[in-house]
């Protein structure tokens, strides 16, 4: 039996003798001989062989003989791919086993001389086959898994994923250098150590027992040196735990020494500890002690009132400039005690509530004195005032600024009262508004009683004028306002011209620019001694901090109270709507009469001038939309008036519609000019003239687009309504009436309506000659009809004159049925007709004779071009010529 | 026929007129001239019925505001236009609103919530949105129109309309009494 050392033997001659001459190396060898060949017992050697080159190696399985003759030859018999191998059984599990087959191209039959081989032969040639082939891998059956499994899942996987390349290189690295080790006995490290070591001792390479025995000598000394220095260092060891014991034991000393020093310190601070306490406290109190001081420094300061403002309070002396000064200034200073700033809980002390007391006491006692003196202050005004004779006659407002003057010293006291005594303060208002409003319910009334007299008075004058120029006209009375438009001038009552609108005019806005500086004078006064623009924070009588809040909820209202005018900005225009209702109403108490009085004014106009409505409408827009303060008393209060006025406008403009609608026929020869058509022009040139650069045209120009679609509907159906004139006539006169003036009014707003104006004047003039002008030369017109029917069924034209009806004879006696003399009487008898039709004041004759001229060249042309078309060459001809008809149109014309 | 009072209230320049013109002669006005008052009549037929429609134009501007309580006392159904490219004239409507309750002294009053202008979208700073939530708090119809682009311009009047059949049904007219002959 051949020993491990004689395989490697073996395997290392097999490398040396036949592989390396072919650059291959051997990685596994089994000594094997064939089971079947049982006589044959020379030695085959089964091997695992790769070609040196590593990057692609060649694996093979390799069966090798010994040579017969010589020991040491060695022979390649066969070779085989790896991939050529199908399976490889075992036989069985057992560790012990010999037995081996391989199938390859035939099934081979191995018998293992040593058991260890087989098995390292089989593992290595497991590895390579599952390194190496791709695709199908030979089956290993009845072998121990242990020997295929080293290391080779790891393979499987790596090779299946693919994916963990580098790990699949780690391991194959690491595999190659395994297998180098089973032949590069030596690394690099270990070659270095070893030639050191052999060149120390050169002979070790030729005596190796001599060197192992050096060597072992060595070692030897090497123990004894290491037990002997161990026995020595015991020594010391004691030496040094015996220092250490030392040094316990004064440590331990040390330790008691320091206890007994905490003691003592302890002592010591514990007694520090109490006089730092007692220090603190004495702080403490000290600080209180301070603090108390100035509270109540401040408290007394706050609440003391000084010797001579409690006299100035008790006994005020309102009627001297300094004495009024020294009441304000005590009665501010028992404003601001009694506002104090003093914390809720000091306010239980009895003495600040029994100086709240005494305070109480002192202010009602000077309220009283505001109250009583103003009083009789605003009374005695009202009175001197009131009268006092008026002193002229001129429309004058009187103006009362000396009244605020002599007010105005009082102004803050007025705002102390706000503040401290809210019920006098509304009190005194009130005796306030009455009182003035007494003198301003005289003033305005007087003022607007002259006013109303001025516009009689002009009434009066003008109407002296009117009669004196008309004195033949009746005496009696018309109850048809002037102006009217669906009403003949002549049945209209009484009425101003232009200059008296102007001077009404300039009286309504005398009236009204006195009134506005009045009123805002008046306005601003009471802003600013009522202090009306400020709000007041509470809702109490009188504005102290003095008193206990007894409740919580007390406080929760005087916060909900306080807290609009801290809040944002709607809270803001809320508290300024508030302010200006409130000067509103106050201004309302003073100028109680004026609304009435304004509007009463206004009617006045009403009586005398039925357009009075327009001016007023346009002068008081351009003091209601221009006014800055729209809020203000005044401001709406014109509004208010505003808005009447312009609903007496709609209501003069609809009556204006309505006497168009129901205008009746004027019951003449001759229809002529309708008497709306007629008025309309006047009326247009009275509004133009109030409008023409008013801000409120778009107001009038909505009427004018109702009324003169108004005048347009009546006129068409009125128009069949005359017993003598056309309808053709009426309508033409009246629509050329309307369109004449609708251009020289040039209101751009009609401009549609003044071109269907003309639309339909045009219409009745074609409808008028067509009608009235007819065909005077009827029998010729008749003849050559019953030609033109010939011709339609289908006739030549050239050959009409055949026909017997239409023979060159019968022509020529139509013909000499119109001689020139007798047409000539025809178109006079005409033009009489149309001369008893139409009016004189529109003037439209000579246009109607032109425009029958026009037609009755038209008929004669066409009769003309017919006889030249199919009578061509018979020398026909009318006997007269354009020429004639033209003489015979202009003799007549002339002629009357 | 029965007539109804309808009133366009609202801040100035909103276009009160120029939907009421709009809806009443079909052209929209351009121009801005400040209303004083003017009134309108309109024959419509709302659901197969034909009514007459009494429509005040009123005045935005403040100073015309003491005559907005006697058109309260006398409308039957209001319109509250504001316009969606002005903050200031939504906000107006609140206090309107509460006005009118308080002048009718009820919480039902027809009513519709208008914000004009919806053609001018660019300019658009109060949001469809807050119209709608407005409209509910009211508890009334809302819409935004367009008096120029002709937009829900018939739609409020008609809407109104409604609003007034379903509070205030038409009482049938008595029949006048017969007199009846009697013998004595």
């Amino acid at each position: 039996m051949l020993t491990i050392g004689a395989l490697a033997n073996v395997k290392h001659i097999l490398q040396k003798e036949l592989f390396s001459v072919s650059d291959e190396r051997l990685l596994s060898v089994v000594t094997v001989t064939k089971t079947f060949k049982k006589k044959d017992k020379r030695a085959c050697y089964l091997c695992v062989v790769t070609t040196t080159p590593i990057t692609v190696p060649v694996v093979s399985l390799c069966l090798v003989k010994q040579s017969e003759q010589r020991e040491n030859e060695y022979k390649r018999k066969r070779s085989w791919a790896l991939d050529e191998i199908k399976w490889v059984d075992g036989r069985n599990d057992q560790l012990e086993t010999h037995e081996f087959d391989i199938q390859l191209e035939k099934l081979y039959k191995w018998y293992a001389l040593h058991p260890h081989e087989r098995q390292n032969f089989l593992a290595v040639l497991n590895r390579q086959i599952q390194k190496n082939v791709r695709g199908q891998r030979a089956e290993f059956r009845n072998i121990p898994s242990a020997w295929l499994s080293e290391k080779s899942p790891e393979k499987i996987a790596a090779g299946r994923t693919g994916d963990a390349a580098l790990k699949a290189q780690q391991t194959d690295g690491e595999e190659s250098e395994e297998e180098a080790q089973e032949f590069t006995a030596l690394t690099d490290r270990e070659a270095t150590e070893l030639g050191k070591l052999f060149s120390e001792c050169d002979f070790a390479i030729k005596d190796a027992e001599q060197f192992i025995e050096q060597l072992s000598k060595e070692l030897h000394d090497l123990d004894g040196a290491n037990i002997q220095s161990v026995l020595a260092s015991e020594q010391k060891v004691l030496k040094m735990m015996e220092h250490i014991d030392n040094a316990i034991n004064e440590a331990d000393k040390f330790e008691t020494r320091l206890d007994s020093y905490e003691d003592i310190l302890g002592h010591v601070k514990e007694t520090m500890e109490k006089i730092g306490g007692k220090n603190a406290m004495i702080e403490i109190a000290n600080n209180n002690n301070i603090k108390l001081m100035k509270e109540l420094e401040k408290v007394i300061t706050q609440l003391d009132l000084p010797h001579k403002q409690q006299q100035a309070l008790e006994d005020p002396d309102f009627k001297t400039e300094a004495g009024i000064k020294a009441a304000i200034a005590a009665a501010q200073c028992l404003q601001q005690a009694m506002n104090s700033d003093i914390d809720s809980a000091l306010l239980r002390l009895e003495a600040v509530q029994d100086q709240r007391k005494r305070f109480e006491k002192w202010k009602q006692k000077f309220s009283i004195f505001i109250s009583r003196y103003m009083n009789n202050m605003f009374i005695h005004i009202g009175n001197e005032i009131g009268d006092l004779p008026l002193t002229s006659n001129e429309l004058v407002l009187p103006n009362h600024s000396n009244v605020h003057q002599s007010l105005a010293p009082y102004t803050e006291l007025m705002h102390w009262t706000k503040a401290m005594d809210n019920k006098t303060y509304a009190g005194l208002m009130r005796v306030y508004t009455a009182s003035l409003c007494k003198i301003y319910d005289r003033d305005l009334r007087n003022f607007f009683n002259l006013a109303k007299m001025q516009v009689s008075d002009k009434l009066r004058s003008s109407r002296e004028d009117l009669d004196a120029s008309t004195t033949s006209r009746k005496a009696a009375v018309s109850t048809v306002p002037y102006g009217t438009l669906g009403v003949n001038r002549d049945q209209w009552g009484p009425g101003v011209d232009s200059a008296d609108r102007v001077r009404f005019d300039a009286l309504l806005e005398k009236v009204l620019a006195e009134l506005e500086p009045i009123a805002l004078q008046e306005q601003l006064f009471c802003i600013n001694f009522f202090q009306m623009d400020v709000i007041s924070p509470t809702t109490k009588n009188t504005q102290t901090t003095l008193e206990v809040m007894e409740k919580s909820v007390d406080m929760s209202q005087s916060f909900t109270a306080a807290s609009p005018s801290t809040d944002g900005p709607f809270p803001q225009k809320r508290i300024d709507r508030q302010i200006n209702e409130d000067v509103r109403n106050l201004m309302m108490g003073l100028f109680d009469c004026l609304e009435p009085e304004l509007v009463i004014f206004i009617k006045s106009f009403e009586r005398v001038d039925s357009f009075y409505s327009l001016y007023v409408l346009v002068r008081l827009t351009q003091h209601v939309m221009s006014a800055q303060d729209t809020h203000s008393f005044l401001s709406m209060t014109f509004a208010s008036t505003l808005v009447q006025v312009k609903r007496n406008f709609d209501s003069f403009m609809k009556q204006q519609m309505q006497s168009i609608k129901e205008s009746k026929l004027p019951k003449r020869s001759k229809a002529g000019i309708l008497p709306y058509v007629e008025n309309f022009e006047n009326f247009a040139q009275t509004a133009e003239g109030i409008f023409r650069k008013s801000d409120r045209r778009t107001d009038m120009e909505r009427w004018y687009l109702q009324l003169v679609n108004a005048i347009f509907e009546t006129i068409s159906e009125q128009s069949h309504e005359h017993p003598k004139t056309p309808h053709q006539v009426v309508r033409m006169e009246n629509y050329h009436h309307m369109y004449s003036l609708l251009a020289q009014l040039k209101v751009r707003g009609l401009d549609g309506l003044k071109k269907e104006a003309k639309v339909r004047y045009n219409d009745a003039l074609k409808a008028y000659v067509t009608h009235y002008f007819g065909r005077p030369l009827e029998k010729l017109n008749l003849f050559f009809e019953g030609v033109q029917q010939k011709v339609a069924q289908g006739v030549k034209e050239t050959e009409i004159s055949y026909q017997m009806a239409y023979s060159k004879q019968e022509l020529r006696k139509v013909i000499s049925q119109y001689p020139a003399r007798e047409v000539k009487k025809g178109l006079e008898n005409l033009y009489k007709k149309v001369e008893k039709h139409l009016c004189e004041e529109e003037n439209l004759l000579q246009v109607v004779w032109h425009a029958m001229q026009e037609e009755f060249i038209a008929q004669y042309n066409y009769l003309e071009e017919r006889i030249q078309k199919c009578y061509a060459g018979a020398m026909i001809n009318l006997e007269f010529n354009i020429q004639d008809i033209l003489t015979f149109f202009s003799d007549i014309a002339r002629s009357h | 026929m029965r007539e109804y009072k309808i009133v366009v209230l609202g801040s100035g320049g909103v276009g009160k007129s120029a939907l009421t013109v709009q809806f009443v002669q079909c052209i929209f006005v351009e121009k801005y001239d400040p209303t004083i008052e003017d009134s309108y009549r309109k024959q419509v037929e709302v659901d197969g019925q034909q009514c007459m429609l009494e429509i005040l134009d009123t005045a935005g501007t403040e100073q015309f505001t003491a005559m907005r309580d006697l058109y309260m006392k006398n409308g039957q159904g209001f319109v509250l236009v504001y316009s969606i490219t002005a903050q200031s004239t939504f906000n107006d409507l609140q206090d309107l609103r509460e006005q009118i309750l308080r002048v009718k002294d009820t919480d039902d009053v027809p009513m519709v919530l208008v914000g004009n202008k919806c053609d001018l979208e660019e300019e658009r700073v109060v949001g469809k949105e807050l119209g709608k939530s407005l409209a509910n708090q009211f508890n009334c119809a809302f819409m935004e129109t367009s008096a120029k682009a002709k937009v829900n311009v018939n739609d409020i009047f008609y809407d109104l309309v409604r609003q007034i059949n379903k509070k205030s049904p038409e009482k049938k007219q008595k029949k006048p009494k017969k007199s009846l002959c009697v013998l004595l």
